[in-house]
């Protein structure tokens, strides 16, 4: 039995060459995706956990820090914490954790690598997550070491004189060294300048010895030590194990990459899906070409069971054939990418390939059993022919259209506006959307039907060839349907998610620009904005006013927060800056104008305020904040300049808000950045660059999913080679006698062109369309559910380009199909 | 009685008394109302065991709708076919289908063969379908009757017309099935190809005790059966014992008048 299996694939080769492509092509995305991002997180997992191997105790802030708009809350440890911790016993060696803002300056002063971290060397080797490559460690206050990355991109040798820009300013330093981090290049995204300890504090802080965390190596057991250490942690911080640390470093170093795994295979899974549908079709057509043969087993006597049976092995061993061959592709294509990136000098890290079993298990598994779940329907419905059909004429595939589906979709179809218009909650307006989305693909023959006679007339223009071109789409509506739902499942998400995506950028960066802001903020990371420095701001044509201020790092009622305090007068003038209960201005030592939180705390109530040093100071809540202003988020909590010289000492200003004149042009924004460029430390925003960057993000999300989707719309493209070559192959003689009766070649093809045109506009024209509709319905779902008044408006040029890619890619898929209709000799075509 | 796929082997006896089916009153109506279409309007008729039996008639006189139905290939609207006696209007779906593959062979005009299998495997495949092993010796008699001996690892598609009837009628015989059903067996080949099927299939009955039931135009082809059956608008009207050629083509002319 399995002999007749194994030589019916052999003998339709040709015919399961798509149904082979779409699988391979989705099973190759998603097996090269898990074995790129498996050896990649694998590598930093394993980096992560190789170079944090000597910590025995780590000394780490209590909440994730650095998330958007919790600017200036760094929290840090102070050298006396350090000695206490160093002093408990068991604890053999320490090791504190310092980074700043550190760049390269040219000859001519300009800034280079400027977005390098300098990171205070640790001068205990079992602690440091750093491994020299070349030269030796950096000691002497102009002795620096560089990673190996960097050293090669900025071409920089051992032994070289450099000038390092730091909070400390510019100082000639000596590279004595080149490091790494386990197989990567460096710790830090853009680059690691390593700073001995002799220079690291006046050159990554303010000159006071302190760290961001810290990590302590001893000879007693770990619990032990974290039970020991928790009576010296200060506020803010928490005491974690090794063991606890090195999981938490491993997980975040492969976090992004494990993120990015799921998100690209679902993609993959989504193309698999679309193949689904070139499958299935295949597999109808398959069947329906072979009614008699199927006839005739069943007339000498092969049970519907056995028919079933057979069918299924067949799709079994397509698709174990077109999954092990996508396995087999996608290794080699990721073996020759890999290599291709290191011999272009990218290193990508990990290596040999990460080819576990679940991933190769997983895709061979994913797409031998989509192939045979889309052969199901086919296989059973060939099961139950009647042995009859091998004595009749010729069987064929029914080419009446139900008027029930239409009605069943035009349902669905309505039930999912009324949804949209009258739905209650997300859900419901969800399950409205799929509903929109399911009712094109059940009425789809009715749809192909609806389409030829639309464009019957104009495609009579073209002349005969024209006619029979539409005859034929006509001929097997459910077949062209499945072909042409191919393509509409890729256009329908490419225009859903661009016309919903680019509406609610729209609107988000609508509102975020409509909260008002200072139009620039000045930062200094560890260092201070001298009056001097600000004056120089003032000196700018276009700035009219400059306001700086004081921010500290605290925790109030043990959260990591930011205070402020200042001329909140003047603050107030040039930023937005508006309170709910109480004012800024009256408030008196001693109290605090609090940004709320979420246990909403009131006026009159106090909170526990706790300095980087320790010191601990109870403030009255005399104000509360409307958090409803970006400025809110640099400033955090307000407090007077003696308060907070109470808590965290003397210092001077460290952010500074500026206001622009109306007409200030760009050459003003040139002037601050450029001013901004000669203090490392000094980091200067656009006051509403949020919306900018939220713009941003929106257009290279509704990109990277579309960029994705074509990957969907790809397999969409061989289903409908795979149509018109199939009806090619069934038509053979029949276009045999036309070219017999004087059709020319060149108009024969052009036949076969108009086919997979009419079929590709079916189905993008289905997309957009559908997919416009459940657009609108999505926002004009979140205007009625939500307060937000989201304004609906079609990117009329994005549609176009949708729609024009839709014909272009039907005279993509016809070109093989076509110059195969007038291949043959035209006897060859009339043979049986 | 054979009625028993495991009796097959052994040689028949030849009784006029044994009947290899029959089918009593059989009618059969295509479609319904004004559009009904009477192909079978009660026959009732016998088809002794070893005898080769051929029907004629004018076109649309019944002929093959009459054995398809005795072939359970189709059922009856009202009326018995019994296969031995079995009433296989009673059985279902897959009951028919195994009685098929147990008891019948099929010899149809458009030879009817899987492309994508050799002749061999062709001829083979109701065996595999039973999942049984072919007996070697008998294979090897039958190919060598058929005068396939040499072409039998050959796709269907490289072999010719008549060699393609020879693969179908080695696929009926190969069983041993009680009775062998042929519509127009020799209506796609040429005369001395025909003749050659038909001679073999002569041969059939006369040595092996075969059954077969043949549906034809052709007076010569009719010549080769012990019995011809006349159908027309759906009724038996005429029977011929030892036919000959002119006898027939005499009976078919008053078809015509
Ligand atoms: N599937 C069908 N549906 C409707 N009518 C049918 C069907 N099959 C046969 N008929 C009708 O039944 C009658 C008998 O058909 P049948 O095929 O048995 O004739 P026949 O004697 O075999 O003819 P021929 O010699 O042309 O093969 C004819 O009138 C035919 O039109
Ligand atoms: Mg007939």
């Amino acid at each position: 039995m399995l002999q007749i299996v194994l030589s019916s694939v052999r003998h339709n080769r040709g015919r399961y060459i798509s149904t082979l492509l779409a699988i391979i092509t989705g099973v190759a995305f998603f097996s090269a995706t898990g074995i790129v991002s498996d050896r990649v997180t694998g590598a930093l997992e394993g980096d992560a956990a190789r170079e944090y191997r000597g910590v025995d105790l780590a000394i780490v802030p209590a909440d994730e820090a650095g998330s958007l708009g919790d600017t200036g809350r760094t929290l840090y440890l102070d050298g006396s914490t350090i000695r206490k911790l160093a002093g408990l016993p068991g604890v053999s060696a320490t090791a504190g954790v310092l980074t700043g803002p550190a760049s390269f300056l040219d000859a001519k002063g300009k800034r280079f690598a400027s977005k390098a971290t300098g990171r205070l060397w640790v001068d205990d080797d079992e602690l440091n997550p750093l491994t020299i490559d070349a030269g030796r460690a950096p000691t002497a206050p102009t002795e620096i070491a560089v990673d190996r990355g960097l050293a090669e991109s900025q071409h920089l040798k051992l032994g070289q004189q450099v000038t390092v820009a730091t909070a400390a300013g510019p100082q000639q330093s000596t590279i004595v060294g080149t490091t790494s981090f386990g197989s990567s290049d460096a710790i830090d995204e853009a680059g690691t300048i390593s700073i001995p300890r002799s220079r690291a504090f006046t050159a990554l802080s303010d000159g006071r010895e302190q760290y961001e965390a810290m990590y302590l190596r001893g000879s007693a057991a770990q619990s032990a030590l974290v039970q020991e250490a928790k009576t010296a942690v200060p506020s803010g911080f928490k005491a974690q194990t090794g063991a606890a640390f090195v999981a938490d470093q491993a997980e975040s170093a492969g976090e992004l990459g494990r993120y990015i795994k799921r998100a690209l295979q679902a993609f993959a899974i989504l193309a698999l899906l679309v193949g689904a549908f070139v499958i299935y079709n295949t597999f109808n057509v398959i069947i329906a070409q072979r009614m008699r043969e199927l006839a005739v087993l069943s007339a000498i006597g092969a049970t519907p069971k056995q028919l079933g049976r057979m069918l299924r092995a067949e799709g079994l061993v397509v698709g174990l054939v077109g999954s092990i061959t996508g396995v087999l592709i996608a290794i080699a294509v990721t073996t020759i990418a890999i290599a291709g990136l290191n011999a272009a000098g990218v290193d990508v890290p990990g290596s040999g390939l990460a080819l576990n079993t679940t991933n190769t298990l997983g895709a061979i598994l994913l797409g031998t059993s989509i192939t045979l779940l889309s052969m199901l329907a086919p296989a059973r419905r060939a099961g139950r022919i009647e042995p009859i059909e091998a004595v009749r004429s010729a069987a064929v595939e029914p080419s009446h259209v139900s008027r029930r589906r239409a009605l069943i979709a035009l349902v669905l179809g309505a039930v999912g506006v009324l949804g949209f218009l009258a739905g209650s909650s997300v859900e419901i307006v969800g399950a409205a959307a799929v509903l929109l989305f399911i009712a094109p693909i059940v009425g789809s023959p009715n749809l192909v039907m609806a389409s030829t006679r639309l464009f019957r007339p104009l495609l009579s223009r073209f002349g005969l060839e024209g006619r029979l071109a539409v005859d034929n789409v006509a001929r097997s509506p459910r077949r062209t349907a499945t072909t042409a739902n191919a393509l509409y499942v890729g256009v329908f998400l490419v225009t859903l998610v661009t016309v919903a995506g680019t509406n609610l950028r729209d609107f988000t960066v609508e509102q975020i620009n409509k909260i008002g802001s200072a139009d620039y903020v000045l930062t200094s990371t560890g260092a201070t904005l001298q009056p001097q420095l600000l004056d120089r701001y003032r000196a700018i044509d276009g700035v009219r006013q400059v306001v700086g201020f004081r921010r500290s790092a605290v925790t109030i009622d043990g959260k990591a927060s930011a205070l402020s305090s200042g001329d909140m007068k003047a603050v107030g003038e040039v930023a937005n800056l508006k309170t709910r209960a109480g004012s800024i201005t009256g408030l008196k030592d001693g109290e605090i104008a609090l940004n709320p939180r979420a246990d909403h705390p009131r006026v009159g109530s106090t909170v526990k305020v706790v300095a980087q040093d320790g010191t601990t100071e109870e403030l009255r809540v005399g104000a509360v904040l409307d958090p409803e202003s970006l400025d809110t988020a640099q400033i955090g909590s307000v407090v007077t300049p003696a308060t907070l010289e109470r808590l965290a000492g003397p210092g001077g200003d460290t952010v500074a808000f500026l206001a622009l004149d109306d007409g200030a042009g760009t050459a003003t924004n040139t002037k601050i950045d450029d001013l901004a460029a000669d203090r490392p430390d000094v980091v200067a925003t656009e006051g509403n660059s949020l919306g900018r960057l939220i713009g941003d993000i929106f257009d290279f999300m509704i990109k990277a999913v579309n960029g994705l989707l074509m990957m969907s719309v790809v397999v969409a493209l061989i289903g409908i080679i795979n149509t018109l070559s199939l009806s090619i192959l069934e038509r053979r003689r029949e276009l045999g006698l036309l070219r017999i009766v004087g059709m020319v070649d060149p108009l024969v093809q052009r036949m076969i062109r108009l086919e997979a045109v009419l079929i590709a506009f079916i189905g993008t024209l289905t997309g957009v369309g559908v997919g416009l509709l459940t657009g609108w319905g999505a926002i004009f779902a979140i205007t009625r559910l939500t307060d937000a008044n989201v304004a609906f408006s079609i990117p009329i040029g994005l549609v176009g380009v949708v729609v024009v890619t839709g014909a272009v890619l039907g005279v993509l898929a016809s070109i093989l199909p076509a110059r195969r209709s007038t291949k043959a000799s035209v006897l060859d075509a009339l043979a049986s | 009685m054979p009625t028993q796929s495991a009796q097959l082997d052994s040689p028949r006896p030849t009784t006029d008394a044994q009947l290899a089916a029959r089918a009593v009153s059989a009618a059969k109506v295509y479609g319904e109302g004004d559009a009904a279409v009477h192909a079978l309007r009660g026959v009732t008729v016998d088809f002794p065991t070893s005898r080769f039996t051929a029907i004629m008639g004018p076109s649309g006189s019944g002929k093959s709708t009459l054995m398809q139905c005795i072939a359970g290939l189709d059922r009856l609207t009202s009326g018995q076919a019994y296969i031995g006696d079995t009433d296989i209007s009673g059985l279902s779906k897959q009951e028919l289908t195994l009685l098929r593959r147990d008891r019948l062979g099929f010899i149809f005009q458009q030879y009817n063969l899987l492309p994508s299998l050799t002749a061999k495997e062709n001829i083979l495949l109701p065996l595999t379908l039973a999942g049984k092993h072919p007996d070697e010796a008998w294979l090897h008699e039958v190919v060598k009757t058929v005068g396939l001996t040499g072409r039998i690892d050959n796709l269907p598609s490289q072999l010719s017309g008549g060699q393609q009837q020879r693969v179908a009628v080695a696929r009926a015989l190969l069983p041993r099935p009680e009775l062998i059903f042929a519509d127009e067996p020799t209506g796609a080949l040429d005369t001395s190809t025909g003749q050659e099927i038909l001679s073999f299939m002569r041969r059939a009955v006369d040595e092996r005790g075969q059954t077969i039931v043949m549906v034809t135009h052709d007076p010569h082809a009719a010549s080769y059966a012990d019995e011809v059956l006349f159908l027309e608008d759906g009724q038996i009207v005429d029977r011929m014992d030892s036919p000959t050629a002119e006898r027939v083509l005499d009976r078919m002319k008053r078809f015509e008048g």
